[in-house]
């Protein structure tokens, strides 16, 4: 019995397991205890892995990646737009939206894994900054969320029926959560160069 | 003489009040800059969709006529508040940004970008045949994209390296760089 | 389609995480947008956009 209902909702049941996880690690403590340990990581990425160093001793190379993460950001923007602009009847309301959740996707992984690599390196130039930005932590939150959101959340929904099937209220709740989302990630790390 | 005119002119709008407030108010340069960069997720998020079509990378079963057209209207409003933005950006730091390669280097590339969409345009405008419902554009339609992703990638990376100052005016003694950024006062002390 | 067939796994999962990621979004920004005003206002009396320190 308890088994068929694990299996069966599986996916809801794992949303609210990270929740829960999230709530312990606030409430118990956890992040600050395990905070102090992560300065090390942090200076050592900064210092001595080779990410690190080829990003604090030539500039250009960080600022030619940072345009990458830049233009990787760019194109995962445009594929998000796409797709939820479709999704509240915005725009391209003449082709299916199940065409254009489909067709848009392969765009996005790409960018969000360039926009993650290129991104590695930049927080590895900056790391020992980083370390100490709140508004750093709040970007890899939305980010992780976001991401396991579109890959593992969004996606597979949209895709398992037709989008008529859907409460319209359900395809728009998507399409502003996604659409936030995205934004949040893109201005939160404008604002890493700001701070 | 260009270049001292240009100089003078960036020496006037900064002698001016509100370019003065925008940089030296607590948000607003950051929040002009913000919204400069996080619109290229609308500008060239829509045209990059648009040139990944053309080659056949994205939405192949989509025609590609009805990606450009409906993809039009977001691009031109992401690029309208790009040059908004853009120009505002430029007036907080005039006489900066009057004089550096970069952005003059940025500002040909802008150039070549636009006479290359209005060629595409042109090109889409005039394509006949049964192409609109292939995977990949004919020839000359994937060359502009080629062209456009390339020329584009070139702005955004010299948009990024504006704010380093690797070859301002004080930063070097190369004849050709102090030329080219148009560093009259470091020319002329030569 | 049925109604149980139409709440299944993936539905659930999909509405409740949007409706916990928005609600924590929002949350986010509305507090981000009250400490900026409370922090102009600290800083120069008002909220204003273009506020210069060198005039204030």
């Amino acid at each position: 019995m308890l088994g068929s209902i694990l299996s069966q909702y599986a996916r809801t049941l794992s949303v609210f397991a990270a929740l829960l996880v999230i709530v312990l690690v606030e409430v118990l403590g956890i992040r600050e205890a395990i905070y102090p340990g992560l300065e090390g990581f942090f200076n050592w990425m900064n210092q001595s892995s080779w990410l690190g160093v080829l990003g604090t001793t030539y500039g250009s190379v960080y600022a030619t990646v940072e345009a990458v993460h830049l233009l990787s950001m760019a194109v995962l923007g445009g594929a998000v737009l796409v797709t939820d602009l479709r999704l509240l009847g915005v725009i391209f309301r003449d082709i299916p939206s199940e065409t254009l959740v489909t067709g848009t996707h392969k765009c996005f992984r790409w960018a969000l894994l360039m926009a993650i690599l290129t991104g590695i390196f930049c927080a590895a130039g900056v790391a020992n900054k980083v370390y100490f930005m709140e508004v750093f932590w709040i970007k890899m939150l939305v980010l992780f969320a976001g991401s396991c959101f579109m890959l593992f959340i969004k996606q597979p929904f949209l895709t398992s029926r037709p989008h008529a099937e859907i409460d319209p209220w359900m395809i728009r709740l998507l399409a502003i959560t996604s659409m936030l989302t995205w934004f949040t990630v893109a201005a939160t790390g404008r604002w890493i160069g700001f701070s | 003489m260009i270049n001292e005119l240009l100089l003078q002119f960036g020496h006037w709008l900064e002698a001016q009040q509100y370019s003065q407030m925008l940089v030296a108010g607590y948000y607003s340069y950051s929040w002009l800059e913000a919204t400069h960069v996080l619109t290229l997720m609308v500008s060239i998020g829509s045209l990059f969709i648009i040139d990944f079509r053309m080659l056949g990378w994205v939405m192949p079963n989509v025609p590609a006529s009805i990606i450009a057209a409906r993809l039009h209207k977001p691009m031109m409003v992401g690029f309208a508040i790009m040059f908004i933005t853009g120009a505002l950006l430029v007036y907080a730091k005039p006489v900066e940004t009057i004089q550096s390669l970069w952005f003059r280097m940025k500002m040909i590339l802008l150039l070549l970008a636009f006479i290359n969409a209005w060629i595409f345009n042109n090109r889409l405008k005039g394509a006949e045949g049964n192409w609109d419902n292939d995977p990949v554009a004919p020839k000359a339609l994937r060359t502009g994209a080629i062209i456009s992703l390339v020329l584009w990638c070139g702005v955004v990376t010299l948009g990024r390296y504006i704010p380093y100052d690797w070859v301002d005016c004080t930063n070097t003694t190369n004849t050709a760089i102090l030329w080219a950024a148009g560093c009259v006062d470091q020319l002329n002390a030569l | 389609m049925n109604d149980s067939s139409k709440w299944d796994d993936k539905a659930i999962a999909a509405v409740s995480t949007a409706a916990i990621m928005l609600g924590a979004l929002l949350y986010y920004w509305i507090g981000q947008g009250q400490s900026m005003v409370e922090l102009l206002e600290l800083a120069y009396g008002s909220f204003k956009f273009f506020n210069n320190p060198l005039i204030f």
